[in-house]
């Protein structure tokens, strides 16, 4: 299982810093940055913190579908190659649009890709083909400049998970998504063999570590949770990394090894 | 007090000089760290898309990383193609730039120009400007300095209007600079002056000579794909082009260090407070650039202390 770091609230750039020199020195797969009144936009944070802390992934989760996705995806672009091709993109639907959702997402796939297409859909027409721009209009477009590696890291997030597993993209669900339902969701798209390896991350906020090893095994069993993106204060880093984490890596672990870690490590124990 | 920037990173892998994405953004962030440290005042960045050189489409985003890195330059847009671009979704990009630099957006918006970028979006070129008007509350609600591009009476008038300060653009003479002037100020225009400038040092006349034609076919690329000129594409209008590269080549300064200071404090006497100087090209290596930045700081800036 690959964990991210959700920080929170970051207000300024030292809590951007501080959340991803955190993940980095705890050995975590990333963070995970949203938008908070002060920094509203967090792929514009994200590059910046690609700027200062190596390895770690960004994983940035955007509204989608209330402006462009031509903008959106090329904010993308220019955000994975400051990172060295290290964010993923999480889209929710953006309050209000969702009916754009879909559309949305194929474009930004669209976007990622080196030819040159055309687009049109029911809410979106690109290029638009308006009458009065006259000087040297495209049939087919392609958004440039190309992406830092073979794609962008594209996943659904939020309400939007039914859009997003139809068409092959992994999904960072919300804390409130039950078992049961994320189980039924995957299990309709795991006959197809596009399913296979695909991301299945869920929200958790940290009530300690036995709580995180309970729902992060029973996501594990119910709907093959393989990512958690976990809200944890800083305290609790150190329980999550060396308590939580080592447990989680493989379906079981021999008899006797969690037991060596607590009489070895009795300061990280739980609780 | 006259303040020197430079520019005009764009972030090109063009038929000039092709080079991984990923290294041209290193390398203009490691150049504004250089700035930084040379005491510029702003690293300026340029902004197009759906080019075959990757034009950079998101400024904000690039610049973020400058912040990161930097403590003091500031991060100015010369220009940003504001229309192109939700307003509120623009409007948090610029808010977050400007928080993650402790206030050091300098946020300058520009019409655009090319019909294929505003076609692509589903806009209409000609309603740039009315699109422009109906973005601009929103994005004053960011409080970083707003710059307009351009020297069409709409927008000197704009500027005026809304209390903006004015960035120039490259092809203006000096000459030409006090009359616009006086028309921004009579218009109640109270901003700070800014222009940029096409700029290579070098003393040796037959290197200024090669520098000069390597910025003509930058422009030669640029102007013929994309400019309008009196109603037809740069390419297939030659006479048209060339009188307009001719324009650009003339208001460029390229050569000795003293002669560009000569040159830049003619600018200042018209009015110029803030130069946003390009030598950043399509042709530009790192090293070029590093040697370019040194040379500006030691060699031009020192010669404006007493100007204005």
């Amino acid at each position: 299982m690959r964990l991210l770091l959700d920080p929170g609230a970051c207000r300024t750039l030292d809590d951007v810093l501080r959340a991803g020199e955190a993940a980095w020195t705890h050995g975590l797969d990333g963070v995970v940055l949203g938008a908070t009144d002060e920094l509203p936009a967090p792929l514009v944070s994200a590059a910046a913190l690609a700027a200062r802390v190596p390895d770690i992934l960004l994983a940035v989760e955007v509204a989608a579908g209330d402006r462009h996705p031509i903008e959106l995806a090329e904010e993308a672009v220019i955000t994975d190659t400051m990172a060295g091709g290290r964010l993923i993109l999480a889209a929710s639907p953006a309050p209000g649009f969702e009916e754009r959702y879909g559309e949305t997402l194929d474009l930004l796939r669209l976007g990622f890709a080196a030819r040159p297409f055309r687009f049109e859909g029911e809410h979106w027409v690109v290029p638009g083909g308006i009458p009065q721009n006259v000087h040297n209009v495209e049939e087919r477009i392609r958004v440039t400049p190309t992406p830092p590696r073979v794609r962008v890291e594209l996943w659904g997030a939020g309400s939007g998970r039914e859009e997003a597993l139809a068409r092959g993209l992994g999904h960072l669900a919300a804390e409130s998504d039950s078992d049961e339902a994320l189980a039924a969701s995957w299990a309709a798209v795991d006959g197809s063999p596009w399913s296979v390896g695909l991301p299945r991350g869920r929200r958790l906020t940290w009530r300690g570590a036995e709580d995180a090893l309970r729902r992060l095994r029973g996501g594990r069993d119910a709907f093959g949770q393989d990512w958690a993106a976990v809200t944890a204060p800083a305290e609790a880093l150190e329980a999550l990394a060396h308590v939580v984490r080592p447990r989680i890596q493989l379906d079981r672990l021999p008899p006797g090894l969690e037991q060596h870690w607590d009489e070895t490590r009795p300061w990280l124990l739980p609780g | 007090m006259t303040e020197v920037g430079v520019g005009l990173w764009a972030m090109q892998s063009s038929a000039t000089r092709p080079a991984p994405y990923p290294a041209l953004y290193r390398e203009f962030v490691d150049a504004a760290v250089l700035a930084d440290e040379l005491d510029f005042h702003a690293v300026w960045l340029a902004e197009h898309r759906l080019w075959y050189d990757g034009y950079c489409p998101a400024l904000l985003h690039a610049q973020a990383a400058v912040a990161a890195r930097t403590s003091r330059v500031r991060l100015g847009q010369a220009m940003l193609v504001a229309p192109q671009h939700d307003a509120h979704g623009l409007a948090a990009n610029a808010r977050t730039l400007n928080e993650l630099s402790a206030g050091r957006l300098e946020f300058g918006l520009g019409l655009g120009h090319r019909d294929t970028e505003f076609d692509a979006l589903g806009l209409r070129r000609d309603r740039r400007g009315r699109m422009f008007e109906e973005m601009l509350d929103e994005l004053e609600s960011v409080g970083a300095r707003i710059w307009l591009g351009g020297m069409a009476t709409p927008t000197l008038d704009r500027a005026a209007r809304r209390g903006h300060s004015l960035m120039l653009p490259q092809t203006l003479y000096t000459n030409e600079l006090q009359p616009l002037l006086e028309e921004y100020r009579s218009l109640g225009g109270a901003g700070t002056i800014g222009i940029m400038r096409d700029t290579w040092i070098e003393s040796d006349p037959a290197s200024a000579e090669r520098a000069r034609a390597r910025i003509r076919a930058h422009y030669l690329e640029e102007a013929g794909a994309w400019w309008v000129l009196k109603g037809t594409v740069g390419f297939e209008n030659p006479e048209q082009l060339e009188r307009q590269l001719g324009r650009m080549d003339r208001a460029s300064l390229i050569g000795q260090p003293e002669a560009i200071a000569e040159q830049l404090r003619a600018d200042i006497a018209a009015g110029v407070e803030v130069f946003a100087l390009r030598l950043s090209y399509d042709f530009t290596s790192p090293a070029e650039l590093a040697e370019q930045l040194h040379r500006l700081a030691e060699q031009v800036v020192p010669l404006l202390r007493d100007a204005a």
